[in-house]
């Protein structure tokens, strides 16, 4: 437990999706985009996975293609 | 022309040969007006991650393909009465370029060499 004025263990974010070196993310690939969707379904926000802007973006687009496809889910089931 | 990739979702209750007709259906106006078939890409039968029209399945077709724009809204407008067609979807196509296919070798190999392909692009070995 951290401790009052210590402060907490921090680590830099990075845009794993850089450090992959990958260029394209693809709506059909949805192994890769199951990483950047939270248990709920929701997009996971930069702030918090640390994507970089171009990335995120393409992140975006490619969930909200796999939606219509039914490859990634709009909501979790036991959430509806 | 442009270069397109269609992915359609056909009803899992359709045997084989009505799947075949259906590919058919949808590679042939592509032909006659003057296109071209790249690829038919078959997935098969698939988990929804919804269900839709009371299916938890759907028969995974994808389609790279050449087209003149004006096809595809009449593409579009097909798939919307056909039946057994649950979902649909046309993207234009990313032009590979040279960096993206040399990666996508590599990345191939890779997977070749762990032996574990999966049927879309399998990420990247996590060591």
């Amino acid at each position: 437990m951290a401790r009052e004025g210590e402060a907490r263990s921090f680590r830099r974010k990075f845009c794993k999706l850089c450090f992959d070196k990958v260029d394209r993310i693809d709506y059909k690939d949805d192994r890769r985009l199951t990483r950047f969707i939270t248990d709920r379904g929701k997009i996971v926000p930069r702030r918090i996975s640390g994507t970089c802007a171009r990335h995120q973006s393409q992140i975006t687009e490619a969930v909200k293609r796999a939606r219509i496809l039914a490859l990634l889910p709009f909501t979790s089931e036991q959430y509806r | 022309m442009k270069l397109y990739e269609t992915t359609v979702v056909f009803d899992p209750g359709l045997e084989e040969a009505r799947v075949n007709e259906e590919v058919e259906r949808v590679t042939q106006p592509i032909a006659q007006a003057g296109g071209e078939v790249i690829e038919v890409q078959r997935w098969g039968k698939r988990k929804l991650a919804y269900m839709i029209r009371k299916r938890r399945d759907g028969t995974y077709v994808h389609v790279k393909h050449k087209s003149p724009p004006e096809l595809i809204a009449e593409m579009d407008r097909r798939f919307r009465l056909n039946e057994s067609v649950l979902r649909h979807l046309t993207v234009l196509a990313v032009k590979e370029s040279k960096k993206t296919l040399a990666a996508a070798a590599e990345a191939a190999a890779k997977a070749a060499e762990a032996a574990s392909a999966s049927p879309v692009a399998a990420a990247p070995a996590a060591e």
